[in-house]
C-alpha cells in the first residue's frame, strides 16, 4: 500500500511519530495524479482519447509546487517541536467552487474559466489554518449542476476509478473520484441534492452533508443557496470526522452559518450504537418518476443488491446493540425531487445573474453597443446546457403569474419533507428515531453517456438524498458493499438538525461491524494497477 | 371647464448615515471618494460571497418606522429583487418584499395656510443601493461605491393634494430624518430621493387615474417644479381630449422642463423570492426596547409643548424646533436662565442663528453654551451689562470660548454701579447745563431721559441706567 492510499488519520500518525514526512505524502500524492489522473479537464478538449477513457482526470488544477512548499514548511515546523494543526501535511483537493485567493475558481464552467478569487472560503481557510494542504482543483458538473459529472465545461470529464467507463456521480463528482483513486485522502465537496453523498457512494468512499449552518458557505459558488452543504469527502469515518471538525462552525462572514457549538466528533466516535434507535422506511426502497410522455407517476423498487446491502447494514447494527425499527413512514419523500427542481432553480437562476460580462468572468469577443445583446451573447456563449436549462425553468417558476402555482408550492412541499423527519426524530413521539439508514442512491454508477442528456432521469438519482437538503438536516453516505456489477453501493445515515456526531459514530460501527467482510478489501480497479 | 383635483403619492429614498454598509464593512458614505474606492468582493457581487447584515441600518429603520407610527414587525424578511443592470453587481438586489420591518403609518404635514395633511405610508422597508453608471461618449462607466449603501424605501399613499403638499412633505420628512440622527437627508447628495407619482381627477371623484412618475429631481423645489409642470401638462391633455399615458418622466433641472424616459404600461416583474443568505430578521423585545430607549419627542410634538408650555408665539416655536440641536440648545438656555422663555427665543431667533447660518454650525457646536446665554441674559436682567454689551458678548464668548463672565471682568464691560462716580458725574452734568435744569424744574420731567443720556455718554455706556436716573432725580429734585 502506497502512502497516498492511507487514511488521513493513520497518515497522521507516522507523521508525528516521524515515520514519514509531509513533504513524502504530498508525493505520494502528486505520483498518484500523475500516475491515473491522465489530462485535466480544459475547454479546448480535442478528441478522446483511449488514455482518457481509462484515467481519472478529477482535477481541473494541480499546485504541486505550492503544495511541495508547504509540506515543507510543516516538516520544518515538525522538526522544531513546533505545534501543527490538526490535519497537519495531509493533502486535500477541494471541488472547484471553493474560492482560494489568487488561484482560479471556475464552477467548471467557461463563463468563470478566467476567474482569479481575491479571497478564500472559510472551509479552504479552516484546512489550511489546520495545516492541510490543498493539492488542487477538482472537476465537477458545470456549477454544480448535474450527478454524473458530465456537464462540465472542462472535459474529459471525470471518470470512475472503478470502472473507467462509468460515471464517478455528481456533482462532487471531481472530489470522490480523486478520494476513491487514492489521489487525496480528503476533499471538499458541497451538497445541494445529494453532490456530496451520491458520488461518494457511486465512488465507494464517506461524504458528509452536514446540517445546514454546520460549515460556513462563504466563498463558496452557489446553485441553490437555501439547499447549499460544504463537506467533507474521505476514505474512512475517522477521516471525514476528522475534517468535519476542523471546518464545521460559526462565521461571522456567513449569517446562516450556525451560532452552535462544535462538539468533539473524535471523542465520541468509537461509543458504538448501543440503544441506539435506527429507522428503516419503505419509502426508501423504491423511486417514483414521471413519465415524460404521459405525466404518470411510476414506481420503482431500488436494485436488489442495494436494498440487500441496507438490511446488511441494518442486520450488522442491529447485532451491535442498535435497535432497528421498520416500517417507518415517510409519505412525502416521492415528493422530494419536484420540489427540489422548483426551488433550486429559482434560487440558481437568480445566483447565476451575476454572471452578465460585465464586471469578470467571460466576455463575449464580438463588440456590441447594445448592453442587452452584450449580455445574451456573453451568457448564450459561455453557459453549458445545463445552467441554461435552470435558468430557464427557474425564471418561469418565480415568474409573478406562476410563482403561487410552482415555487410557492414547492416551498410547502419542503415544510412537509421537513415535518416528515421532525415525527421520526420527535424524542417524545411514535419513533423517537435516532437515524433513518436507507440507500444512497437507487442504483450504482451509471455508464458514460447512459443517462446524460435526460435532466429529469438525471436528477432521480437524488432521490434518496434530496431529502434532507430540504430538511435541512445531516447526512452520511458510506460504503455498505459491492454489488453484482463489481460497483460499490453506498448507505445512508439521516439523523436530526447537529447529529452529525452520532452519525459518524453509528458509521463508525457499521465500519467495524464489518470490517472483516470481504468486500471491504476490494479497491479500485484503477489503484490496483500501482 | 372641469375643476381637477391633484393626486401625488411620494416614493422617497432615505440614504441611512450608518458607518459602513447594509452587508459588508466597507464605508458607506464615498460624497468626497473616487470611484470604485470603498468596495469589497461583497458589495460588487463577487461569486461565493455572502452579506451580513448591518445592525446599525436595522436600528436607523426601526426608528424611521417609529417616528411614522408604523407597525414593527417582530420578523421581517429580505427578499431578492432580480434585474439586469451594470450597476447592480449580483443581478439582484437585496430588497424587503411583502414582509418588511414595518407595515403602515402616517405623517402629519401642517401646511402654512394652517390647516395638517395626514400622508399614509403604504411601504417602508429596508434594502441596499446599487452603484451608478456614468456615460462617456460610447463607454459606460460604472461606480461601485454606492452598492450596499443602506437605504429604506418609504413609499406613500396617494394622498398629497398639491405640488405645495408635496414639497411640506419633503421638508418635514428631511426635518424628521435629521432630528432622529438617520440621515444626513441631503437631496443635492442623494441621501433623500424622490420619485413622484401624479396623476389628476375631476374634483369629487374618488377614483386614482392613470399617473405618471417623475425621477431623478434632486431638490426640494424642483420636486415642487416638476409636479406643477406636469399637472399643468396633464390638464392640457385631456382638456385637449387626450388620455394621459403611464410615462416615466425624467426632470431636466438645467431646461425647466420634464422629458419622457419611457411608457411603463407594464409592470416589470422582479420575480422576488425570499433572500435565502439571510436568515429572517428577528427583532427581540429587547433588542427593540434598547433602541427605542432613547426615541425623542418628535419636532411637531415639541414645537406644541414650547407653545403651551414656554408660551411661545407659533412662529418662534416653529423655528426653533426646526432642527433638534437648536430646540434642545433652547431648551437648556431656558432652564439654566430660570427667566422667561421669550427672552432666550428673541436672543436666539436674532443673534444665535445668524451665527449658526454663518459659521455653518450646530447648535451643539457652538462654543457659546446654552448655560453662558443664560449667564448673559442673566447679567443683563442683573443690570450688570447693557443689552447692547450683552449682544456684543455673543459674538465674544463664541470666538474665544470663554466665559461671559470673564470677558466682562477683564475687559471691564460691567455696568459702573458705584454711587460715588455716578454721582461725580452727574453732577457734573447738572452743572453744566443750567437751561436744561430750569427747564426740568419748571416742569418738564420726560427731560430726564436726555440726562440720563448724557450721563451715559460721559460713561460711554457703563454707567447703570437705573441708578444714574435715580442720582440725577436727586439732584435735579433738590
Amino acid at each position: 500500500m502506497e502512502l497516498c492510499d492511507r487514511s488521513a488519520h493513520k497518515l497522521l500518525e507516522l507523521l508525528r511519530s516521524k515515520q514519514v514526512s509531509a513533504e513524502e505524502i504530498v508525493r505520494s500524492s502528486l505520483q498518484r495524479i500523475a500516475a491515473v489522473d491522465g489530462r485535466p479537464g480544459s475547454l479546448e478538449s480535442g478528441e478522446e482519447t483511449e488514455k482518457d477513457r481509462q484515467s481519472v482526470h478529477a482535477f481541473i488544477s494541480v499546485a504541486a509546487e505550492q503544495a511541495l512548499d508547504q509540506a515543507k514548511s510543516i516538516d520544518r515546523q515538525l522538526a522544531k517541536g513546533e505545534p501543527v494543526g490538526l490535519l497537519a501535511g495531509i493533502p486535500f483537493s477541494a471541488k472547484d467552487v471553493f474560492c482560494v485567493k489568487d488561484t482560479y475558481t471556475t464552477a467548471a464552467s467557461k463563463i468563470l474559466a478566467n476567474f482569479k478569487a481575491p479571497y478564500t472560503s472559510t472551509a479552504v481557510e479552516r484546512l489550511q489554518k489546520q495545516g492541510a494542504i490543498m493539492l488542487g482543483k477538482v472537476n465537477l458538473d458545470e456549477f454544480t449542476y448535474g450527478s454524473s459529472n458530465e456537464s462540465t465545461a472542462f472535459q474529459p470529464c471525470p471518470r470512475n476509478p472503478w470502472d473507467t467507463s462509468r460515471v464517478p456521480g455528481g456533482s462532487s463528482g471531481g472530489s470522490t473520484a480523486s478520494v476513491a483513486a487514492g489521489e487525496v485522502p480528503l476533499s471538499l465537496g458541497t451538497d445541494t441534492a445529494g453532490s456530496i453523498r451520491q458520488p461518494a457512494a457511486f465512488c465507494g468512499v464517506v461524504g458528509v452533508k452536514p446540517t445546514y449552518g454546520r460549515v460556513s458557505r462563504y466563498g463558496i459558488i452557489a446553485f441553490a443557496s437555501s439547499l447549499d452543504c460544504p463537506g467533507p469527502i474521505a476514505r474512512d469515518i475517522t477521516d471525514a470526522a476528522l475534517m468535519l471538525q476542523a471546518i464545521a462552525g460559526a462565521d461571522p462572514r456567513d449569517s446562516t452559518a450556525a451560532n452552535v457549538p462544535v462538539p468533539d466528533y473524535l471523542a465520541t466516535l468509537e461509543q458504538g450504537v448501543k440503544g441506539k434507535r435506527i429507522g428503516l422506511s419503505p419509502d426508501y426502497f423504491q423511486i417514483s418518476y414521471m413519465d415524460a410522455e404521459s405525466g404518470e407517476i411510476h414506481q420503482k423498487p431500488v436494485q436488489e443488491d442495494i436494498r440487500a446491502a441496507v438490511y446488511h447494514a441494518a442486520e450488522v447494527l442491529q447485532r451491535m446493540g442498535a435497535e432497528i425499527i421498520e416500517d417507518v413512514p415517510m409519505p412525502n419523500t416521492r415528493y422530494g425531487i419536484p420540489a427540489f427542481f422548483v426551488i433550486s432553480r429559482v434560487e440558481a437562476a437568480s445566483n447565476l445573474h451575476r454572471y452578465d460580462g460585465v464586471k469578470y468572468g467571460y466576455r463575449t469577443p464580438s463588440a456590441e453597443d447594445d448592453l442587452r445583446v452584450m449580455y445574451r451573447k456573453t451568457r448564450n456563449e459561455a453557459f453549458g446546457l445545463q445552467p441554461k436549462l435552470r435558468i430557464l425553468m427557474g425564471m418561469y417558476v418565480s415568474a409573478a403569474q406562476y410563482s403561487e402555482q410552482y415555487y410557492n408550492r414547492a416551498l410547502k412541499v419542503r415544510a412537509l419533507l421537513r415535518r416528515d423527519f421532525d415525527q421520526i426524530f420527535d424524542p417524545l413521539g411514535k419513533y423517537r428515531l435516532d437515524a433513518l439508514l436507507t440507500p444512497t442512491t437507487p442504483t450504482t454508477a451509471f455508464p458514460i453517456g447512459a443517462i446524460y442528456g435526460d435532466s429529469v432521469l438525471m436528477q432521480y438519482a437524488d432521490q434518496f438524498t434530496v431529502t434532507a437538503n430540504h430538511a435541512g438536516i445531516p447526512g452520511i453516505s458510506l460504503p455498505g458493499g459491492i454489488a453484482a456489477d463489481g460497483l460499490p453501493v453506498g448507505v445512508q445515515l439521516l439523523g436530526p438538525d447537529y447529529s452529525e456526531h452520532t452519525l459518524l459514530q453509528m458509521g463508525r460501527s457499521l465500519e467495524i461491524g464489518t470490517q472483516d467482510e470481504a468486500w471491504r478489501s476490494q479497491r479500485p480497479a484503477l489503484t490496483l494497477r500501482w | 371647464m372641469t375643476d381637477y383635483e391633484v393626486v401625488i403619492g411620494l416614493e422617497t429614498h432615505i440614504q441611512l448615515n450608518t458607518k459602513t454598509k447594509i452587508f459588508c464593512a466597507c464605508k458607506a458614505d464615498s460624497w468626497d471618494d473616487e470611484p470604485n474606492t470603498n468596495i469589497c468582493p461583497v458589495c460588487t457581487g463577487l461569486p461565493g460571497v455572502l452579506p451580513v447584515l448591518n445592525k446599525a441600518v436595522v436600528e436607523k429603520g426601526v426608528l424611521l418606522a417609529k417616528a411614522m407610527h408604523s407597525d414593527i414587525r417582530m420578523r421581517s424578511f429580505f427578499d431578492r429583487k432580480n434585474y439586469f443592470y451594470p450597476d447592480l453587481p449580483k443581478g439582484y438586489q437585496i430588497s424587503q418584499y411583502d414582509l418588511s420591518l414595518a407595515s403602515g403609518g402616517y405623517l402629519d404635514i401642517p401646511m402654512p395656510e394652517g390647516y395638517t395633511r395626514r400622508v399614509s405610508i403604504h411601504k417602508l422597508h429596508m434594502e441596499e443601493d446599487a452603484g451608478k453608471t456614468k456615460n462617456a461618449g460610447n463607454l459606460r462607466l460604472i461606480d461601485f461605491n454606492r452598492c450596499g449603501v443602506p437605504l429604506v424605501e418609504m413609499v406613500t399613499g396617494p394622498d398629497l393634494r398639491s405640488a405645495n403638499e408635496a414639497a411640506q412633505y419633503l421638508i418635514r420628512l428631511r426635518q424628521l430624518l435629521r432630528w432622529l440622527g438617520i440621515s444626513e437627508a441631503d437631496m443635492e447628495k442623494g441621501h433623500l430621493r424622490c420619485d413622484a407619482n401624479v396623476s389628476i381627477r375631476p374634483k369629487g371623484s374618488d377614483q386614482l387615474f392613470t399617473k405618471t412618475e417623475i425621477k431623478n429631481v434632486n431638490s426640494i423645489d424642483n420636486v415642487k417644479n416638476a409636479i406643477e409642470h406636469e399637472v399643468e401638462r396633464q390638464i392640457r391633455e385631456v382638456e385637449a381630449g387626450n388620455r394621459v399615458h403611464a410615462w416615466t418622466l425624467d426632470w431636466d433641472e438645467e431646461k425647466n422642463e420634464l422629458r419622457k424616459m419611457r411608457s411603463k404600461e407594464t409592470e416589470a416583474d422582479y420575480r422576488y423570492f425570499r433572500e435565502p443568505d439571510l436568515l429572517p430578521l428577528d427583532l427581540t423585545q429587547a433588542w427593540l426596547d434598547e433602541i427605542l430607549a432613547d426615541f425623542p419627542e418628535l419636532p411637531l410634538e415639541r414645537k406644541s409643548r414650547f407653545i403651551s408650555e414656554y408660551k411661545l408665539p407659533e412662529y418662534d416655536a416653529d423655528i426653533l424646533t426646526g432642527e433638534r440641536n437648536l430646540s434642545d440648545y433652547f431648551e437648556t438656555a431656558v432652564q439654566q436662565y430660570a427667566g422667561d422663555p421669550k427672552k432666550v427665543s428673541n436672543y436666539l431667533m436674532n443673534d444665535v442663528l445668524r451665527m449658526l447660518n454663518e459659521s455653518g454650525k450646530t447648535a451643539n457646536q457652538l462654543k457659546l453654551t446654552p448655560a453662558y446665554l443664560a449667564e448673559i441674559l442673566k447679567m443683563v436682567d442683573a443690570g450688570q451689562i447693557n443689552t447692547s454689551t450683552g449682544k456684543s458678548l455673543l459674538e465674544k464668548v463664541e470666538s474665544s470660548g470663554r466665559s461671559p463672565k470673564s470677558i466682562v471682568e477683564t475687559e471691564g464691560l460691567g455696568l459702573v454701579s458705584d454711587d460715588s462716580a455716578i454721582r461725580a458725574v452727574a453732577e457734573k452734568i447738572v452743572a453744566a447745563s443750567p437751561k436744561e435744569v430750569e427747564t426740568f424744574r419748571a416742569g418738564k420731567e420726560t427731560l430726564i431721559g436726555w440726562f440720563t443720556g448724557q450721563v451715559m455718554r460721559e460713561m460711554r455706556g457703563k454707567a447703570d441706567p437705573k441708578l444714574a436716573t435715580q442720582i440725577l432725580l436727586e439732584l435735579l429734585k433738590k
